[in-house]
């Protein structure tokens, strides 16, 4: 394995990653978006796109180092509500926290989820995503303690924290994206516990074998995985300008979605966040460009699950090692 | 030689355990439901909630029944839930167009046939992890049945779609009792007499294995697939026929229910281990709990917590006693 991948330069071995397929789907699918539709390509729209996707990306940046470890998230959707809800709510008329306290708070209730999710799923041994089946529902009901504040947000920084435009043009949760996309590929790339994260992906056992606190590694994984949550569910609630307990609800598919889309397996070892980053740009083209062409809201729903099927068929295809007979 | 009588007094051991598990869990259910018409009296005993819970339990039933053999043979389908909903939405939207009664049915079976074979598809032959497939089709089936409705709930009324919820075998069994016990029966012959059924034990025990000896693996996992879209589509008549309409809401979050009762049942994740009799007390003592709660008045979203919390100490409390045997080999 290894001598095989010393004999391509780095080039080949990007060309041999999903991600120039990636790229050209973009491509095709922006030339397609323009000549159906006038509003596409102009600079509301793009920014709308971009602005629209902080959510998600945010969400995803978690999501992508959860999977490459092998594990499973699918409470983030309300582990981000519930950070929304919580934050909203401290931020009330009459409450009014000051923001840094709600910022340590809903960063706090992240961590803590993922914590007892990594805890569960490490220690315990329950599967993944029966785990994060179990959370999410858990978490989207405790949600629900708060539903009949309909808190308002009122407060400057967090109402800017997801709607400011740099220069007029370029949404700065964007910045957020790419920032947090970056610290993570190169703490992936040059920390221990990023390589660490790699071989727990690829072989569990092995890596166990070869002294890695694994658990320990996964657990991380997971609290990380809940800070993003929080974050996300900060920018909800500004972008969206109050605290509902059903915000963020079936964030998990759309991530899901996403992050295999970008070329993370799964079943973990392999992905990277330049291709996470062109799938969430790929998927929320998707979105958008289904709006401006007026499909309607059911059947983009439809599509959207296709999609995820399509994903990880194709995932499932790319990496069958040989035919499987059972 | 002594090998051999060790590993069957260890076999004959474990008969006993396993049918040991769903004694315990049927005497559990009799003390709840003891404890439950003592505390929750004057309403949880009466006829007025027990045969409204029996037939809400029909449908859960029935499918979990047939999920059961999809888990042992070391799959899972999470799409059950959409099923029903798509079905449901089908059958009123049918139903509607003047379709008689008989037809709509046949197509809404036949729509779940198609549905477990799409998803059997995606697992035997594309070889996409079944959680992850299912997870996908469940939001496909939810956004067709959203589609088809638009949203909207139809009503649905016919005679015979009556019949299957709400119709009555000699004036006093309820006709999803009936199937549900039918069903029971059914998949217990398959599971525990016949050859079909000690084929789903080996593959979830050892696919390779299975393979090796001959048995067309995949063949069986698509056929239990197929079985499981059939089910979960009667699951959708008989909760259309329940309340008169079909709407694509219809069985939102239903896999939860039942993948923990299932699990909670004593079948492994990973397939090779578990009974139909399991599952059949795993859902009873569900649904007595989630009926005793809404009795008591909680808000469905506490529910929801409860619901969340059960599947994770189920699956906790077995994995748990799976260390502890490890440990003691």
């Amino acid at each position: 394995m290894e001598k095989i991948e010393r004999k391509y330069s780095a080039f080949m071995n990007f060309l041999r990653t999903p991600t120039p397929t990636l790229i050209g789907i973009y491509i095709v699918m922006l030339v397609l978006f323009t000549l159906a539709s006038r509003n596409f390509l102009t600079i509301q729209n793009l920014k709308g796109i971009f602005n629209n996707f902080a959510v998600f990306g945010i969400l995803s940046a978690g999501v992508t180092i959860v999977m490459i470890g092998g594990g499973f998230d699918l409470a983030i959707g309300s582990t981000a509500g519930l950070a929304g809800i919580v934050s909203a709510v401290l931020l009330m008329k009459g409450i009014e926290v000051p923001t840094p306290v709600v910022f340590l708070v809903a960063i706090a209730i992240g961590c803590s989820v993922g914590l007892i999710n990594g805890l569960i799923i490490t220690k315990v041994g329950i599967n993944p995503i029966i785990t994060t089946l179990g959370t999410l529902a858990v978490i989207r009901g405790v949600c629900y303690f708060w539903a009949d504040l309909n808190p308002r947000i009122l407060n400057v920084f967090i109402q800017n924290l997801g709607r400011i435009y740099v220069g007029n043009v370029f949404p700065i949760t964007t910045i957020y994206i790419i920032a947090a996309f970056v610290i993570l590929s190169l703490i992936l790339k040059f920390t221990r516990f990023g390589r660490d994260l790699f071989t727990i992906g690829g072989n569990e056992n092995l890596a166990r074998l070869a002294g890695i606190h694994v658990d320990r590694i996964k657990i991380i994984s997971y609290v990380i995985s809940g800070f993003f949550c929080s974050i996300a569910g900060l920018i909800l609630i500004s972008q969206l300008g109050s605290g509902r307990p059903e915000y963020g609800t079936g964030a998990e598919l759309e991530v899901l979605t996403i992050v295999v889309l970008g070329g993370v397996v799964v079943g973990g070892g392999k992905g990277n966040y330049l291709g996470v980053f062109i799938a969430l740009v790929i998927i929320q083209t998707i979105s958008n460009g289904m709006v401006l062409l007026d499909v309607p809201v059911y059947i983009r729903m439809v599509v959207k699950g296709a999609l995820l099927v399509l994903v990880i068929s194709i995932d499932a295809l790319r990496n069958r090692k040989n035919l499987q007979l059972y | 030689m002594d090998e051999i009588e060790s590993a069957t007094s260890t076999a004959v051991k474990k008969q006993k355990t396993r049918f040991n598990n769903t004694v315990i869990l049927f005497i559990i259910l009799a003390v709840m439901f003891a404890l439950f018409s003592y505390i929750g009296r004057p309403f949880f005993f009466s006829r007025l909630n027990l045969i409204p819970m029996l037939n809400n339990l029909s449908f859960i039933g029935i499918v979990a029944a047939v999920l059961t053999m999809v888990m042992i043979s070391g799959e899972i389908d999470f799409s059950v839930g959409g099923n029903i909903g798509l079905t449901a939405c089908l059958t009123a939207l049918l139903l509607e167009r003047g379709l008689p009664g008989w037809l709509v049915v046949i197509i809404a079976l036949c729509g779940g046939l198609l549905m477990g074979a799409f998803n059997g598809m995606l697992v035997t032959v594309v070889g996409v992890n079944s959680i992850m497939a299912t997870i996908g089709t469940m939001f496909i089936w939810r956004g067709i049945g959203y589609t088809l409705s638009n949203g909207e709930s139809i009503l649905a009324m016919n005679p015979v779609i009556d019949f299957i919820g709400r119709g009555f075998i000699f004036r006093v069994i309820p006709f999803p009792i009936i199937l549900l016990v039918v069903f029971f029966l059914l998949t217990y012959v398959i599971m525990n007499q016949s050859k079909w059924g000690r084929r789903i034990y080996a593959i979830g025990a050892n696919p390779i294995a299975s393979f090796l000896s001959g048995i067309n693996v995949k063949r069986v996992k698509f056929i239990n697939f197929l079985f499981c879209g059939f089910t979960a589509s009667l699951g959708g008549l008989i909760l259309t026929s329940l309340s008169a309409v079909g709407m694509p809401q219809h069985g939102q979050g239903l896999e939860l229910v039942i993948v923990s009762s299932i699990i909670l049942g004593g079948t492994a994740l990973g397939g090779g281990k578990g009974q139909i009799l399991g599952t059949l007390a795993g859902v009873l003592i569900l649904s007595i709990l989630y009926n005793f709660l809404t009795i008591m008045n909680i808000y469905y979203f506490y529910i929801q917590i409860v619901q969340g919390t059960v599947l994770i100490l189920v699956v906790s409390t077995y994995e748990i006693r799976q260390a502890m045997a490890r440990r003691r080999i």
